[in-house]
This record gives structure tokens, sequence and C-alpha cells, in this order.
């Protein structure tokens, strides 16, 4: 399955996120990113399916928690940076 | 055992409190490091419980309640990170050492703003008297906890936000019982401990932080979080929070906290009242013993002191002690108060509820008491 993960600057911050999409009736958890995108080191993540990326970036912004970097999982396992 | 010094720590607490506790010693790991299910359990506790204590306490996100070990650690990070040497801080005549003695080690130029005891009005008046344009900082108790005095903080911090003052409110003896309201105070910071009238474990506290509040790491270390970078993340909690959290303490706190969202602090804080009332009646009765009260008993919560003439406090909590009553006696680590009350010399003996204790408690202590003051 295609989804998208929703880069956090903190689990707290992400857990934020991961209920406010919840609440908008997105299915979305946190993960643990891959070292490749986090940027910082040890980084969350809200994943969430790649067809409802819209509606969760609408219902985070809609609440105060815009999303500042999402990527696209690709079938060859790596992750492109989508451009918000 | 008559447990009357629920003002140094609830003994008694909600069953649920010692359970989470125990689930979590063998459920969780640490939030934030991995995203294994024991690690994502111990996260999931620890954002039920900011959740839960920013619905209570009226903080704007659950990112800015802040895990500590108790209330003197928050109100540490919450100085250290507005008050530098030689800055001009205000403070009330009833605070604590744990405002009082970080005070004097950053060389701050405080400022009391004097009072009578169990006076709303003139603590006001002091407050704004004091309040000058070079004042950098103010202090203040929400609750005494020698005296049980409810400062009037909601009106002094309207007088703070006025000047542009940035108040820190040490809700030790208050939060659980009276209304803590961040957002609407406009405090910088409000510093409370979780083992008291929040019902959890020892060994945590919550510090609660404005939305502008400049924010100064007292601890360094991980965080889980922007782990390449050697500064502190610049964003809460993790800016706070360095090192391993008390989850098995955030688990009971969360279970403290709900248990007064649901009882509801205005009812905790009418029960601990009759409860002064009653106790404050009795003593008045009784030859030789000092109480002191605010009679009308609007500016006073679950707290009370007294003395008696010709016994040394320590003496008359040893002897309540050795027949199964736990009251404190002493300075209660506030000289401050203590000085400010006409007491620094004797000390005073402090009784103090919980939602717990019933009349009938407070009616056998009154019986001790009678006894001991027998022919005075």
């Amino acid at each position: 399955m295609v989804y998208c993960l929703i880069l956090c600057r903190s689990l707290t911050y992400a857990q934020r996120t991961a209920k406010a999409l919840e609440r908008a009736g997105i299915s979305a958890y946190i993960t643990r990113p891959p070292r490749a995108i986090t940027g910082e080191g040890c980084g969350h993540a809200v994943r969430v399916p790649q067809r409802r990326l819209s509606d969760a970036l609408r219902a985070l912004a809609r609440v105060g928690l815009p999303a500042q970097r999402v990527f696209v999982s690709e079938s060859d396992g790596s992750y492109r940076e989508v451009a918000l | 055992m008559i447990y009357l010094d629920s003002a140094a720590t609830t003994l008694q607490k909600p069953e649920r409190v010692a359970h989470a506790a125990a689930r979590a010693i063998r459920a969780c790991a640490s939030p934030g490091r991995g995203g294994h299910r024991p690690a994502m359990a111990a996260g999931e506790t620890a954002f039920a419980c900011r959740q839960a204590a920013s619905e209570l306490f009226g903080v704007g996100d659950p990112e800015r309640v802040v895990f500590t070990c108790n209330a003197t650690h928050a109100l540490n990070i919450a100085i250290n990170s507005l008050v530098e040497a030689e800055d001009a801080v205000v403070i009330s005549p009833w605070e604590h050492n744990a405002v009082t003695r970080p005070l004097a080690a950053l060389g701050a130029d405080v400022r009391v703003a004097a009072a009578p005891l169990f006076d709303a009005d003139a603590a006001l008046a002091a407050f704004d008297r004091q309040l000058t344009p070079e004042v950098k900082c103010a202090i203040c108790t929400h609750c005494s906890n020698v005296f049980g005095m409810v400062m009037p903080v909601e009106a002094i911090a309207g007088l703070c936000r006025e000047r542009g003052v940035p108040l820190i409110v040490d809700a030790a003896q208050s939060a659980g019982c009276l209304s803590v309201d961040l957002e609407n105070w406009g405090a910088a910071f409000v510093a409370m401990p979780g083992h008291k009238g929040l019902y959890g474990p020892q060994g945590t506290g919550l510090l609660l932080c404005g939305a502008d509040a400049p924010v100064r790491p007292l601890l360094y270390g991980g965080t889980g979080s922007a782990s390449l970078r050697q500064e502190m993340p610049d964003f809460l909690p993790d800016r706070l929070e360095a090192g391993t959290h008390n989850i098995p303490g955030v688990a009971g706190l969360l279970e403290g906290l709900r248990f007064v969202a649901k009882r509801g602090p205005e009812a905790i804080l009418a029960h601990e009242r009759r409860l002064v009332r009653q106790t404050r009646e009795g003593l008045t009765q009784l030859p030789g013993v000092e109480v002191f009260g605010d009679s009308l008993g609007q500016h006073q919560a679950g707290v009370l002191s007294f003395r008696v003439h010709g016994a040394d406090c320590e003496e008359v909590g040893r002897w309540l002690g050795e027949r199964d009553v736990a009251v404190r006696a002493g300075l209660h680590c506030a000289p401050l108060a203590h000085k400010a009350a006409g007491t620094l010399d004797t000390g005073t003996v402090r009784v103090s509820f919980s939602a717990f204790n019933t009349a009938g408690e407070v009616e056998r202590f009154l019986c001790l008491m009678e006894r001991l003051t027998r022919g005075r």
C-alpha cells in the first residue's frame, strides 16, 4: 500500500497530529521514520494513506497543526518528498 | 492512622493510581525511544496525561505541559528561564523555599509584596505598589503551604499583564482544589506537584508553560528527537524533558488527574473547607491554642496552622504522631511565610486535608487536642 509520512518535530507533536487526523476520520498512526528522511536524526512521523493526504493536510491546517514535510513511499522502498 | 499532612503529600490515593503505576512498570518503556509497543505504550500514557492536565488547567495545547520531578523542579525551571542575577523580582510574603532559594542562588533583587495574613485586598494592593517598571518577574503562590491563605492570583495576574511583567504561579497547594487556568491568567508559568492535590505518586510534577514564555533548560541530554543537534530542541516539551521519564509516576498521575476531574476541584475544595472550619472551630475552644484561620473562610483552602502556648510545636507533632495522627510541625520549608505571620520563632503545627479525610477523623483529632491542652 502506498502511504505518506508526515514528519513531526517530536513525539508529542506527532501524537497531536495523529489525534487530529483521527478526529477528522482519517486513519493515522505514529511511526519512526527511516533515518534517510529525518534530517536531524531521531524523529517521529504520522503515517496516512496516500489517497487521504489532501484531506489530512486540510484537516491539520484547520486545527493549527500544519505539516512541515511530507514524504510518499515508492514501490522500491524509497521515499520522495512531496512539495507542499 | 489519621493522616492530616496532605499539604506535604497525599498519602491516601485513588486505588487506580497504584494500579496504573504498577501496570506501567510492567508494560511501558520510554516514550520517544523506539517505535516498539512498550515505547509507544509509554508515549500514549504520557500524552494522555498531558492532555488531561491541559484540559484541567486551561493549557492551549498539551505540548506546553512539561513533566517534572515535583513542584520545586518546575519552579526552578521557571525561575531559571526568567530571572538573571540582580533582576528585580516581586514575590508574595508566603513563598516557599522552592521559590526563595533559587532566587537567592541567582542573586536576584527580591522584593516582598508584604500584606497581612488572609487580607486578599491588601495582598493585591501590595503587588500593585511593587510592580514598578524595573521589575522583571513576579512570583506568587496560589495558596500558602503554611496557612492555607488563597492569594488573589487572578487579579495579580491581571496587574502583571497590564504592566508586561511575566508571572510565575506556584500552584503546589492549589492544583486539584482551586481553579487553575494558565491561559486565562496569561501567566508565563504555573508549577505544581503531582503528589499532593492531584493524588499522583511522589516524584511527579508539572510545569505549565505560557505560549510565549522563554524556556531555558535546567537539564541537557537525550530527548528522542533532533538527535544530531548538540543544542537542546527548541520546542516543547522536549526542550525541558532531557532523559528518561518517570512513566510509572506519570501513569499514576494520569489516574489522579482523572479522579480530580471526575470529582471536581470545587467539590474537593468545599469538602476540605468544611473540615478546616470544623478544625478551626474546635481548636479555638481549647485553652492556650492560637489558630491561624480566616474567620470567614473565603480566603483559606484545606490547610490550617496553630500553635499551643507553652508547648514546642515539634513536641505537639510528636505527641500526636505517637497517637497515630500525622501532622506537620516546624517551619514547613517556608521561613519567609512564618516571618510574615510572626511565627518564625515558634513555628506552627499544620493540619492539611485531602478528599479522603472525614469529619470523624477531625473529631478524633480534636479529642486528642483536648487531652493535650487540658489544664492549660
